[in-house]
């Protein structure tokens, strides 16, 4: 009897459930997004309103689960920018080493050694607020990470003697590294996704809280929080449920990249 | 020596590269600062007296070199915003504010994680160890303004342990401002505890793993004497490094979390300056951060030369 | 001579808790003496409980593991019975331990001399004064120079022997009963072993403390040990003098073992040459700069010149670092940086790597590994590739079922025969073999190597083996190349090489191998490890550790002239003529 990866099934279960609530929450909420009431302002949680509603008089379930999709997409978006230009760049520099291999990498230690907010608030600064802006920023800031991690597997593989036999066998570069090295990588590379969707959901909740991401009227869960603070005397409950799905979704991701981690050990 | 000195060089092209690409990420922006500051309704003739007031006129290698002479004196220019001050006035107020949060926060961290993370090294795998394991799994995941809003609500507006908004500036009363500081400190922390704690665990026990280990239970040290004789030298020598990294994060951490409990240090000045377009402050606060970053790193470079004597005498 | 008993083992049994089948047991109930004095040594493969009962009687295993039955008695108290602080006491003080891997068991943070010195300051009272002195002492009877000096520095400056060295001061320091050695020379160069073997028995005459020695190479046992104990699959199957037991076998498994190395080819080959390298200089780029230029890089192997006859199994020996692997990676087109002739008569030579577990593509099923040679020779009909597959796997002596399987579900010796299957699916028939067998326990090691000598006869395959190993030159080559730091210094056929070797490396080498003769002393093996000389000068590189150095050895630069005669030359390198009595 196998010993059950719990964190990579408890992890599954809660990016699971809240990727349906999120779907759901694309085509169906139980009131409108955008509609205010005066009537409504700063309800308190109730049977028709679960989760309360906000300083406009909208249901905040309602517009978490809007806001979820949202945190989603950036977060999948991003992930997806960042993985396939790290990938290109880090298997060919990687293999090919050289001269670019050493200034790509100087770059990529300088970008890494730096604060990821830092850079994405220099970024919105040049090209501007919004949820585009923003995922455009965060890919591109996540392309040294794969870069590295692609890049030190495949430095790690191209000394391994399976890839020297595949080349005196006569196999060339590119059928090396697609064909004979980077399936190798498949796990690594979703352990970087985990954490590369963990990180770019924590950004993209911070930009929007700081009013740099998502752009009202449309909701998220980051910028929620924000006005939640700012009623936080009046309707202390506001920021629970978005801050909890932001909780949920971080450790969801997390737990999945623990659990891939725990794969790769045993 | 010559590994202090490559380091150093490192800091430098560092500074400079990242000066190069702040200045000219600023260049490059469609509509600049004087249009910003005058309007889209300003006369042609006003927006370009502002623009030769700013130097925005000169070709950009110019305004380079101009721009990282004065840099380099401490002058950043006129702030395009705040009228009556100087970048420099500006930052001198903002940066120690932010420096003395995150120092607050990166003294709470190391004082707790690495006790815990030897803790939970220590018990690997029984009740401590699965305790702090799943404690750290949960709070890693709470981002830090979320858990500010959190202490908020509790310790300001329900037990009253501050007062919310009551921020003093460190000049009029130190102690007073760090007692404020204290809860944004632990707001930033928690998150940071938790990945510290889990690297300080998987350190020490990869260290407690291997063959040198063995060699100093060969020679009679109990438990204790093989862990903090042995062990806890060489599994620090990473934890080095990771918390280099972790200091970038808390000083971002805590510019966000200035917002949450208003505390006028160089996050808030730097996103007001972002939503203003306010460009000499962005540039120079965006500068200042990193210039204390890699000081940062480059001090984690030297303590871990200190403490590795593989690289002290290779 | 009555010898008292030190340590009395009796029905010792140790297991881990497995999740398949309660506790699988790793060591069963093995009963043994150590009498004081005495050199005893255990041989075994991996897996065969060795190293674990070790650990037990040093009371080093992991949490994991439980004694379950038995007791170890030292001079009549059961030591498995004493608590925590009462087997603190021992360790370090009646008993100490010398460990396989001297790069990784030494703490990389603390100075030497704190490390050996710490034994005393746990077990005595003596000041840090005293203390100091003892370390210095200890550290110059096992023959390391400048102590002073070397206690202050850490393992990270030290050569592989020379930690071995410290590690073995740091086990005798404290003048414990009896020394445990686990598989110490292993890790080490030939050379080596033979300089840290002599210093062993140096040390135990000196001392009069009895050696636990582990190993897994008969020839270790054979040459330091006064009794033997043979394990198999945790249990004992055979005890007693190393005379008895090595020479005069009863178990059918310690037969195997003995009897390990296949018959000596003798076969008469025709003078055919199928490969010919004739000058040929090998380079290497010195990595570090950003922008390197032809200027950086450094000649790696020079001036070798030899033929492989079509159908020979062609041997090429030497130490790690003298440029074997490279002069294999030449061959086969791994390292393109090279001048001089390399005509490789129209073959694309195939290599089998050292490593079984990093040869063979962990994310491919072995099936389709095996393809590959075959698509990128042009193979288009899959069923075809199938075919000639499952037709490798039966001639390398598997069968079908591999196809479906990872590398990572078969064992070394399976691995390794994929591997040369994998080097022989294009059907090329020059091979280059490179430590093929090293990674392997002796009873496989003894398989693959017939594996080789059956497919060199059935397909007429020409092998260039590159060993370390003497003894499976010797058994496997017609011809022999030996070299030293990237040039060859004597090459002969292998009888005339093995019965008259001339130049003084190849001595040394044939001096450190422990074969069937049982050498009476090998102390004078004293030369010290000598920082190698650079590689591209023209001098005699081996003049820094050669005995009989003389002054015109740093004259000139030194060509390979042939001693032997026309039909059968011996070429060597060396400026002097030694005789055969020397």
């Amino acid at each position: 009897m196998k010993k059950l990866n719990y964190s990579l099934i408890i992890g599954m279960v809660i990016t699971g459930s809240l990727l349906l609530f999120a779907l759901i929450g694309q085509f169906w909420t139980p009131y409108s997004i955008t509609e205010t009431s005066v009537a409504l302002k700063n309800a308190a949680p109730s049977m028709e309103h679960i989760m309360g509603c906000d300083n406009l008089g909208r249901d905040i379930l309602s517009r978490v689960m809007n806001g979820c999709g949202t945190t989603f997409l950036v977060a999948v978006l991003t992930v997806a920018i960042g993985c396939v230009f790290g990938v290109i760049f880090g298997a060919l520099t990687g293999f090919y080493g050289g001269w670019l291999d050493k200034i790509i990498m100087r770059l990529n230690d300088i970008l890494l050694s730096f604060p990821s907010v830092l850079l994405v608030l220099i970024f919105i600064s040049v090209i501007g607020k919004g949820k585009y802006n923003i995922i455009l920023a965060l890919g591109i800031l996540f392309i040294p990470s794969f870069v590295r991690m692609v890049r030190g597997e495949v430095i790690r593989y191209k000394e391994q003697e399976f890839v020297k036999s595949a080349r005196v066998l006569g196999a060339g570069n590119l059928r090396i590294i697609f064909v004979h090295i980077l399936p190798n990588l498949t796990v690594s590379m979703l352990t970087t996704a985990a954490i590369g969707f963990n990180n770019a959901v924590l950004a993209e909740a911070s930009m929007s809280y700081l009013g740099l991401g998502v752009q009202p009227p449309e909701p998220s869960l980051g910028r929620m929080l924000s006005e939640a603070q700012s009623c936080v005397f009046n309707a202390p409950w506001y920021a629970i449920w978005p801050g909890v799905v932001i909780v949920l979704i971080i450790l969801g991701f997390s737990l999945i990249s623990e659990g891939l981690r725990k794969m790769t050990e045993s | 020596m010559k590994y202090v000195l490559k380091k150093f060089i490192t800091l430098l092209i560092t500074l400079f590269v990242i000066s190069i690409l702040t200045f000219t990420a600023f260049s490059v922006i469609p509509g600049d600062a004087a249009l910003s500051k005058l309007g889209i309704d300003a006369s042609p003739e006003a927006i370009a007296e502002l623009q030769q007031q700013y130097g925005l006129d000169k070709p950009i290698l110019e305004r380079y070199v101009d721009w990282a002479i004065h840099a380099l004196q401490g002058d950043f220019g006129q702030s395009f915003n705040y009228t009556r001050m100087t970048v420099s006035e500006l930052l001198s107020t903002r940066l120690p504010v932010t420096v003395i949060l995150a120092a607050m926060s990166l003294l709470i961290i190391v004082l707790v994680s690495v006790p815990l993370g030897m803790l939970s090294a220590k018990f690997s795998g029984r009740w401590p160890d699965v305790l702090i394991n799943q404690t750290t799994q949960v709070t890693m995941a709470i981002p830090s303004f979320f858990l500010g809003i959190i202490l908020t609500v509790i310790f300001g507006i329900g037990l009253k342990w501050f007062q919310v908004g009551g921020y003093v500036s460190p000049d009029k009363d130190l102690l007073g401002c760090i007692s404020y500081l204290i809860f944004p400190a632990i707001a930033v922390a928690i998150p940071k505890i938790a990945m510290v704690v889990k690297f300080v665990r998987n350190s020490v026990l990869s260290e407690i793993n291997k063959d040198y280990v063995r060699t100093a239970y060969s020679k009679g040290n109990d438990e204790n004497q093989v862990l903090y004789g042995h062990v806890l030298r060489n599994a620090m020598i990473p934890v080095i490094t990771f918390v280099a990294m972790v200091v970038a994060e808390i000083l971002t951490g805590s510019l966000v979390i200035e917002q949450v409990f208003n505390i006028p240090g160089m996050g808030r000045l730097l996103i007001t300056s972002i939503s203003n377009r306010d460009f000499p402050v962005v540039q120079a606060s965006v500068l200042y951060i990193t210039a204390v970053v890699v000081v940062i790193n480059f001090i984690v470079d030297i303590i871990y030369q200190i403490a590795d004597p593989r690289i002290r005498t290779s | 001579m009555e010898q008292k008993t030190l340590i009395e083992v009796r029905d010792l049994t140790v297991g881990f808790p497995s999740e398949k089948d309660g506790i699988h047991t790793v060591v069963d109930h093995i009963n043994f003496d150590i009498h004081e004095g005495e050199i005893v040594g255990i041989v075994g493969e991996s897996g065969s409980g060795k190293s674990m009962t070790a650990l037990s009687i040093m009371g080093l295993l992991n949490k994991d593991a439980v004694i379950m039955d038995g007791s170890v008695k030292l001079r009549g108290t059961d030591i498995l019975k004493l608590n925590h602080e009462e087997r603190r006491k021992i360790q370090g003080d009646d008993l100490s331990m010398v460990f396989q891997e001297p790069m990784t068991s030494l703490n990389p943070v603390m100075r030497i001399g704190d490390q050996v010195g710490e034994v005393l300051k746990l077990h005595t009272k003596l000041s840090d004064d005293e203390i100091d002195l003892k370390v210095a002492e200890a550290l110059t009877s096992v023959g390391l120079k400048k102590p002073e000096e070397l206690m202050k520095s850490f393992p990270h400056q030290l050569s592989g022997g020379m930690r071995q060295r410290v590690m073995i001061a740091m086990a005798i320091i404290n003048q414990p009963d009896l020394i445990i050695c686990d598989e110490p020379t292993t890790a080490l160069d030939v050379t080596v072993q033979a300089q840290i073997l002599a210093l062993l028995r140096k040390i135990q005459r000196e001392k009069g403390c009895s050696i636990l020695f582990i190993s897994h190479d008969l020839n270790v046992i054979k040459e330091i040990c006064q009794k033997v104990i043979v394990m198999y699959h945790g249990t004992i199957v055979e005890q007693g003098t190393v005379e008895k037991v090595m020479y005069h076998p009863e178990h059918d498994y310690t037969r195997k073992l003995v009897a390990s190395m296949p018959e000596q080819l003798t076969e008469d080959i025709p003078k055919d040459p199928l490969i010919h390298v004739k000058d040929l200089n090998i380079y290497y780029r010195t990595a570090g700069k950003i922008f390197t230029s032809k200027k950086d890089r450094m000649v790696y192997v020079k001036d070798l010149s030899f033929d492989i006859y079509k159908g020979e199994i062609f041997g090429l020996v030497g130490e790690s670092g003298c440029g074997k692997t490279t002069v294999a990676k030449a061959l086969t087109g791994l390292n393109t940086d090279i001048e001089g002739t390399m005509d490789l008569g129209g073959t694309m030579p195939q290599m089998v790597f050292q490593d079984p577990f990093s040869s063979l593509n962990p994310a491919m099923k072995i099936g389709k590994i095996l393809e590959e040679p075959l698509k990128l020779a042009g193979v288009t009909d899959k069923a075809e590739r199938r075919k000639k597959v499952n037709e490798m796997l039966l001639d390398i002596g598997l069968d079908e079922s591999f196809a479906k399987r990872y590398a990572r579900e078969l064992s070394g010796g399976q691995r390794q025969r994929i591997a040369i299957g994998l080097a022989l699916m294009r059907g090329e028939k020059f091979i280059i073999a490179d430590e093929p067998v090293s990674a392997l326990d002796v009873t496989v090691q003894s398989q693959i190597l017939k594996l080789l000598i059956k497919l060199h006869k059935e397909k007429g395959l020409t092998i260039l083996l590159i060993s370390h190993d003497l003894n499976i030159v010797r058994h496997m080559c017609s011809r022999v190349v030996v070299m030293y730091l990237g040039r060859i210094v004597e090459m002969a056929d292998v009888n005339e090489l093995y019965e008259n070797p001339m130049h003084p490396y190849t001595r040394m080498l044939f001096e450190s191998v422990l074969t069937d003769k049982k050498k009476t002393d090998t102390d004078k093996i004293t030369v010290n490890e000598v920082r190698p000389l650079k590689r591209d000068q023209e001098m005699c590189a081996f003049y820094g550790r050669c005995r009989y150095a003389q002054d015109k050895c740093q004259e000139k630069a030194l060509e390979l002239r042939n001693i032997g005669t026309e039909e059968n030359p011996h070429l060597l390198r060396c400026c002097l003529r030694i005789g055969k009595d020397e």
